[in-house]
């Protein structure tokens, strides 16, 4: 069987400026991959270049064995790519129930049952979007993913800004997710031991090319390594 | 001088209830994909010789004759979406300000050559003919029509913006149109449909408006910087603000070309550029 996802390759950026130089990597179904790297270093690009955002410069991309590249954005959502995009982008007019309505795709993710996974969340319903703390609002981003009922999950710096008490809640849903194992995930993470705690896989991205793959335990229990590439101890 | 108020608060909700309805696929369509479509009064014009054709020229009832100009501008909106528009979107705004002026022109030309330059008579049934008195002020049948029709029409995009899915997706778009690609929506046929009902009731507003603002070949730009004015004063994107917008800037036209004939149009213009000192973003920024 393909694998879900196969990046061979990739050379993208914005307009004619390159960011990543030369990424190839692969996904199997319900893998999960943390993607480090120190800021600037192309991961937001990465993701943004999996939802068709970026200029592809050279590369193939491939869902399931099917080349990716000509699919425009809403269509990728409806292949099956639930994006968590970086800072969020809440719709500040939209309310939670709205987020969740407006693009809901059937399976097994209802509005019902995202609710019950982000209860903080029911009794915001008729809030709108930027009516919400930046906790509550990254809640929603993730829960408006699975509206999608993504086979893939992108996940752009979930815990960017939030304290860490909200930080927690977030971590124990979102292991949650992926302890199923049905649905795949990518997560862009500055804190690494948490990204690492949270994924099989890990990629390290700088200055745009892949300088580093592992299980993630392995590199978790290597503090040698994790600070050499990242500079964290 | 104060006894004539009642009645020019009249005409003009009446004249900003044609604002409004002209103006609102101008303010979704700049709202929603950031594109300057100054030709927007040309499918007002569009829709009024409609009527004008199905009127005179086909025998059609006046009622019948509204529905197709709605049809007939909603379907060359459609169209020149599809063909045209589409290219423009994401061009530098030079680019789409010199497009659409010269559809603008074009619009003018062709108009002139297949009607004439003169203005387009409209023959009213004879039900919206004659005057009322409501409360004690004479009006007129035909602008009560008007308001009437415009109120509820803007009750029934309300409702389809705020209480619908597509409404939420609209929504959704004109926040983040990238956000909302990525989420599955498909913001161009999204786009698509506002621009066409858009176009549809800017035709229904000029085939209503014959009676108030007339139809000549030149309407697209006398018209024009009224209609930009709504939207500005009102922002774009949103429809409680587009009728406020509407409303002010009717009123205080007529209102100054009875009270200080002398000073013109120049009252709006006073008018607009107070308002955006105070609103800089617009009177309502987002679409409710």
């Amino acid at each position: 069987m393909a694998d879900l996802l196969e990046v061979q390759g990739v050379v993208a950026g914005y307009g004619e400026s390159v960011v990543l130089e030369d990424v190839s990597f692969t996904l199997r179904e319900g893998g999960s991959l943390a993607l480090l790297g120190r800021n600037g270093v192309g991961k937001t690009t990465l993701l943004l270049t999996l939802m068709g955002m970026t200029r592809l410069h050279k590369g193939t991309l491939a869902w399931r064995g099917e080349p990716l590249a000509a699919v425009p954005p809403h269509h990728r959502a409806r292949l099956g790519f639930g994006w968590v995009p970086q800072e969020r982008g809440v719709f500040p007019s939209l309310t939670v129930d709205e987020h969740l309505e407006a693009i809901a795709r059937p399976g097994e993710w209802t509005a019902a049952r995202v609710y019950q996974l982000f209860p903080r969340l029911v009794e915001r319903r008729g809030h709108f979007g930027n009516q919400l703390s930046g906790g509550e609002q990254q809640m929603l981003a993730i829960a408006r993913a699975l509206m999608v009922n993504p086979t893939l999950l992108l996940l752009d710096e979930p815990t960017e800004g939030l304290a860490p008490v909200v930080i927690d809640e977030l971590v124990v849903t979102i292991r949650k997710m992926l302890a199923s194992g049905r649905m795949a995930a990518i997560l862009v993470e500055q804190h690494a031991r948490l990204a690492l705690q949270l994924t099989e896989e890990t990629l390290v991205l700088d200055r745009g090319r892949v300088v580093h793959r592992s299980p993630s335990r392995s590199l978790l229990e290597d503090p040698g390594t994790l600070d050499r590439l990242l500079g964290v101890a | 001088m104060l006894s004539a108020l009642p009645g020019v608060l009249f005409d003009g909700v009446a004249y900003g209830s044609l604002l409004f309805l002209i103006s609102i696929g101008l303010s979704v369509t700049l709202g929603l994909m950031n594109f300057i479509n100054l030709a927007h009064g040309a499918f007002a014009m569009v829709g009024g010789y409609a009527c004008v054709v199905a009127t005179l020229r086909y025998g059609l009832p006046f009622g019948v004759a509204l529905v197709v100009a709605f049809a007939v501008a909603a379907i060359a909106g459609g169209v020149l979406e599809r063909v045209l528009y589409r290219r423009l979107y994401g061009r530098s705004p030079l680019d789409q300000v010199l497009f659409t002026i010269g559809l603008t022109f074009m619009s003018i030309a062709a108009a002139t050559w297949v009607f004439g330059s003169g203005q387009q008579p409209v023959r009213l049934p004879d039900t919206l003919l004659g005057q009322t008195r409501i409360l004690g002020v004479d009006v007129g049948i035909y602008r009560l029509f008007l308001i009437a029709i415009v109120f509820a029409l803007a009750s029934g995009l309300a409702l389809l913006v705020t209480r619908t899915r597509f409404g939420a997706r609209i929504r959704a778009s004109v926040d983040d149109a990238r956000t909302a690609a990525g989420l599955g929506i498909d913001v161009e046929r999204v786009f698509s449909v506002t621009f066409t009902l858009g176009s549809g009731l800017a035709g229904l507003g000029g085939a209503l408006g014959i009676d108030v603002l007339g139809l000549d070949p030149t309407f697209p730009l006398k018209y024009m910087v009224y209609f930009l004015l709504v939207v500005v004063v009102g922002g774009a994107g949103t429809i409680v603000g587009t009728l406020c917008a509407a409303m002010v800037l009717g009123i205080f036209d007529v209102a100054g070309k009875y009270y200080v004939p002398w000073a013109g149009a120049f009252v709006i213009y006073a008018l607009m550029v107070a308002l955006l000192l105070l609103f800089p973003r617009g009177l309502l920024r987002r679409i409710r």
